[in-house]
């Protein structure tokens, strides 16, 4: 009873703040017959921003998830000490706002950056180094910052609960370390890390704040799009609905991706 | 195959824990147990044979090959572990089929073969199953498949039995050694249990502090024990001190016992052992080393009882068994009585 009671102030939330919102935009989408679609899909910045977002989104997720597999293998090791001081610092760039860490970005890597200076005091060409942090390139390692730890603590139970005997069973019964490794721990963790990979991937398609404030309008990605067509004076409402809802199924689709693989897991292990 | 350790050392880096000068032998075909207490480096000894730990002194020899510096997966054994080790993600089939797929046999074959194994452990039904779908005891058999599967050249078992409910460990414990007899395979049991040794081993190395206390067989162990600790440590016992006091005669402090002194001088200090079998309840007046006094604890086991019998004076019991316990005399045969080095 407690339960059920219980879940009717978070379900009244969830209606009130997500799915309403949600749910309002659709017929504004859908108030021209489709009309909204095709002009959208007629603008000649939606498909730039479109595969900017899913490049962005890949290689964000995809280098996060690399360095971040890596730290929560380090935290999965560490003794007690030094995992309880390195999950603190990792949740660190998850509590600071977009806006410090592209402030951040721009003073070391920027036009004027430090990173950048001693960069070209070596001769390097510091106008491409420092143009660089404001394309996708050097968006993806704007959003990794924050990322890294989100991959890290996600997967660091994984790692830390992952039985090392089958892989000893596996050795004794003729398989070289790699092939163990492939054979037993890949099939373990691998769907965990390609569902964190997922999430993250999704974070970084959706997501604006960080982008807005290091690049302005200047990258053409789909949430900055949108953000572009809001702040608009003659907003184009249905447009910008039928924006919302794509750059909301692309976040579905890959979150749900994610879940798949996930759920596999789940599958393969307690079915 | 044969199984031999030659002088074999390994020491836990910063620690005085391992394994010191150990040599043993094991025929080929023959089932040999490692007990010991925690620590006693048997586990140690099971893991440097696998290859799971490396750098030791002296030489581990297997079917005439030195396995010093041979990696894990080229020694051909088979090994149990005491949490089953089954890969999660794999059916039971695939499981068993693992360590043929290893050394290149091909599907149909390999099939085929983890089939006939889990026939004859009694789960081919299960075939198609998740090792998460299995009960411990189940799991612990397809173990025992994916082991013997691949014909290794030795098996390893390292507490095979110690996760399981007592009522399973005694059927899986013939299981396995029927069918470690059957492949003829040369096994190392490591155990902590030592009635679980003297039921399947052919002979047993009692280890302590990383060194062979004894080697020998069952009968050996339990009825010629070496030292004391030996004798703790396998079976039940009394065991007191106590002075010789002339040629086939002994003093506990509260009683003169007959026994075999053989060659100790009289004043000499022993330790007394006698295994609780062999403690007589109630006997005749007459009979030899009769000692009086009361029961202070009983358990009742069903087809017989174990007792606790504190004679008159004395300040340990001694522990007996039988059909019933005394009501206020005990008796040990003179021969039951075995002398050990204090």
């Amino acid at each position: 009873m407690m339960q059920r009671f219980g879940a009717w102030p978070a379900l009244s939330f969830i209606g009130l703040f997500f799915v309403l919102p949600l749910l309002a935009l659709v017929p504004e989408a859908v108030s021209e017959n489709g009309a909204a679609f095709a002009r959208m899909l007629a603008d000649p910045l939606f498909w730039p921003a479109l595969t900017n977002s899913v490049l962005l989104g890949l290689s964000a997720g995809v280098l996060s998830t690399l360095v971040g597999v890596a730290v929560a293998w380090q935290l999965a090791q560490a003794s007690p000490f030094w995992r309880d001081k390195l999950m603190a610092l990792l949740g660190l760039p998850l509590a600071f706002s977009g806006m410090v860490i592209a402030y951040g970005f721009i003073l070391a890597f920027g036009r004027a950056g430090f990173v950048t200076q001693i960069l070209g005091y070596f001769g390097a060409d510091t106008a491409e180094i420092g143009g660089w942090v404001y394309t996708v390139g050097g968006l993806t390692f704007a959003y990794a910052y924050y990322l890294i730890p989100r991959v890290a603590l996600t997967l660091y139970p994984v790692f830390a609960n992952l039985d090392l005997r089958p892989i000893e069973a596996a050795r004794t019964l003729g398989a070289t370390p790699r092939r163990a490794f492939l054979d037993v721990v890949v099939p373990e963790v691998g769907p965990s890390v390609l569902g964190s990979c997922a999430v993250v991937s999704a974070l970084a398609m959706g997501t604006y704040g960080t982008a807005l404030a290091l690049v302005g309008t200047q990258v053409n990605i789909l949430p900055l799009l949108l953000y572009a067509k809001i702040g608009d004076g003659g907003a184009d409402f249905p447009v910008t609905s039928a924006l919302s809802i794509i750059l909301l199924a692309l976040c579905s689709l890959v979150l749900g991706l994610g879940d798949h693989f996930s759920q596999r897991r789940e599958h393969a292990t307690f079915e | 195959m044969s199984l031999s350790f030659e002088q074999v050392g390994f020491q836990y880096r910063g620690t005085s824990i391992g394994v010191h000068d150990v040599s043993l032998s094991l025929a080929s075909g023959e089932l040999v147990a490692l007990i010991g207490p925690s620590g006693s480096g048997k586990t140690t000894l099971l893991r440097l044979t696998a290859g799971l730990i490396s750098g030791h002194s002296g030489r581990i020899v297997l079917g005439g090959r030195d396995l010093s510096n041979m990696p894990v997966h080229e020694r051909h054994i088979g090994m149990m572990f005491q949490h089953y080790a089954l890969f999660p993600h794999l059916t039971v089939l695939d499981n068993v089929g693992y360590g043929l797929k290893m050394a290149g046999v091909e599907a149909g074959a390999r099939r085929k073969k983890a089939q006939e194994m889990l026939d004859l452990v009694g789960l081919g039904s299960l075939a198609g199953r998740r090792p998460a779908q299995l009960s411990g005891g189940q799991q612990q058999r397809v173990a025992l498949a994916r082991a013997l599967a691949y014909s290794p050249q030795a098996l390893l078992l390292d507490e095979p039995l110690s996760a399981l409910d007592a009522s399973i460990r005694g059927q899986l414990r013939d299981q396995i050694r029927q069918l470690q007899q059957q492949f003829g395979a040369t096994t190392l049991l490591v155990t902590h249990d030592q009635e679980e040794a003297l039921a399947m081993a052919d002979r047993i190395a009692l280890l302590d502090q990383g060194r062979v206390l004894q080697y020998g067989t069952p009968t050996e162990l339990y009825e010629n024990p070496l030292n004391e600790t030996v004798a703790r440590f396998v079976g039940l016992s009394t065991i007191c001190t106590a002075t010789v006091c002339g040629e086939g005669e002994i003093d506990t402090g509260y009683a003169r016992l007959r026994c075999d002194t053989g060659a100790r001088a009289p004043g000499e200090q022993v330790k007394l052992l006698a295994r609780p079998e062999h403690v007589e309840a109630d006997p005749p007046m007459q009979a030899l080393n009769r000692m009086e006094g009361r029961v202070t604890l009983n358990r009742y086991l069903g087809s017989f009882n174990r007792y606790d019998f504190m004679p008159h004076g004395a300040q340990l019991p001694w522990l007996g068994e039988a059909r019933s316990a005394p009501a206020d005399a005990i008796a040990v045969a003179p021969e039951h009585i075995r002398l050990l080095a204090a």
